[in-house]
């Protein structure tokens, strides 16, 4: 089958680039030998290729290699002396010289933290330990003792019986209820 | 140095370019002069064809190639060396024009600027090619086109880029960058009717 003009002409800049099919080619070129509107038109693409890459190649040809790696030779040196900068103002921080004050106070402020734990209970970074929570009451033979776990905001209760006062009391009983409640 | 055996496969970097590059990611300065003195014309002429405005192509051409030679050791030859550049400088072209946001009546100025200097001089190349009034039309016709169109018709004339690379530095499909060529010949050849 043939090609009409229409087709032709929505495919004739991706022919000349070569990005269609052979099939597809050879159909077109067919049709552009017998059709003069579609080879005008192709011809005008030609053309408008041409004066296109002529002008930008024109417009680059006035550049120099020379001034154009200049530029590019200082952009790489001010990026060096920027990364140069930065080091010459890091380094009097990291040298080893002017850290040894700062071992000194870096032990003593680790050490101050570790033991702000103990004068600040509750501040979150010392050990934990539910034992530390742990009541109990003696009452006559009937003891009650107390676990709060604060993680969970778990209270445990237990009551039992002493075994040296009790003989036939029941085992003991144990409860578990949220600290909420 | 060849490069490694793992990274073989997928290294399509022409062997010179590669050598190049190889010897750029150890902070060879030289070899990144080389690699310039091969493909600044045409990424200049990339970026001038996109941004249509001498002093800015030039200024965004050095820009593409110290932002090139900053990445360089990301380079890892999975594509062309210079389709990886001509990445860098579409994207920089972008970014400058969002940056820019030029009005329209300042895109004219430029290329009166661009004229007066070609007609007080009379030694402007771009005579040849018709005269001023065809490059007037050009300069315009490009500038009404968007950057993504206009970054499809210059790669193509500039380097004759397949579908396929425009799609990987543009990153669309072919199908687009045949739909943009399309529409952006369209209207070149419209706008340049009666010098075509």
């Amino acid at each position: 089958m043939t090609m009409d003009c229409e087709s032709v002409r929505r495919t004739l800049g991706a022919w000349l680039d070569g990005e269609v099919s052979e099939k597809e080619s050879r159909e077109i070129r067919a049709h552009v030998e017998a059709c003069p509107s579609c080879r005008a038109e192709r011809s005008r693409l030609e053309r408008l290729q041409f004066v296109l890459r002529a002008a930008l190649e024109e417009g680059a040809s006035k550049v120099t290699f020379e001034s154009f790696w200049h530029g590019i030779e200082r952009r790489i040196s001010q990026g060096r002396v920027r990364h140069r900068e930065f080091w010459d103002w890091l380094r009097p921080v990291i040298l080893p010289r002017r850290l040894a004050w700062a071992i000194p106070v870096t032990v003593v402020c680790v050490l101050a933290v570790l033991f702000a734990e103990q004068f600040f209970f509750g501040l979150g970074w010392g050990p934990r330990s539910n034992v530390a929570a742990v009541e109990s009451i003696d009452g006559h033979g009937f003891n009650l003792a107390l676990l709060r776990e604060s993680e969970t905001k778990t209270t445990v209760i237990w009551l039992f019986e002493d075994e040296d006062e009790e003989e036939d009391e029941p085992a003991p009983e144990a409860a578990s209820t949220d600290a909420s409640l | 140095m060849a490069p490694d055996v793992k990274e073989e496969q997928r290294v399509i970097v022409e062997p010179s370019d590669w050598e190049l590059v190889r010897k750029c990611q150890t902070g060879d300065v030289g070899a990144f002069q080389e690699l310039a003195a091969k493909y600044y014309q045409k990424v200049f002429m990339v970026i001038l064809g996109i941004l249509n405005h001498r002093e800015d192509a030039l200024e965004i051409a050095q820009e593409t190639f110290y932002r090139a030679f900053r990445k360089i050791r990301e380079f890892r030859g999975g594509s062309t060396f210079y389709t990886w550049l001509y990445r860098i400088a579409v994207n920089q072209c972008i970014d400058f024009q969002r940056r820019q946001r030029r009005a329209p009546a300042e895109v004219r100025e430029a290329i009166d600027e661009l004229l007066y200097e070609r007609g007080e001089h009379g030694t402007d190349p771009y005579d040849a090619l018709e005269g001023k009034e065809v490059m007037s039309r050009l300069l315009a016709a490009l500038n009404d086109l968007t950057p993504d169109h206009k970054a499809v018709i210059v790669l193509r004339a500039v380097e004759g880029l397949s579908y396929k690379e425009i799609s990987e530095i543009l990153g669309c499909s072919e199908g687009t960058v045949m739909s943009r060529l399309h529409y952006a010949r369209k209207k070149l050849q419209e706008k340049l009717a009666h010098f075509l």
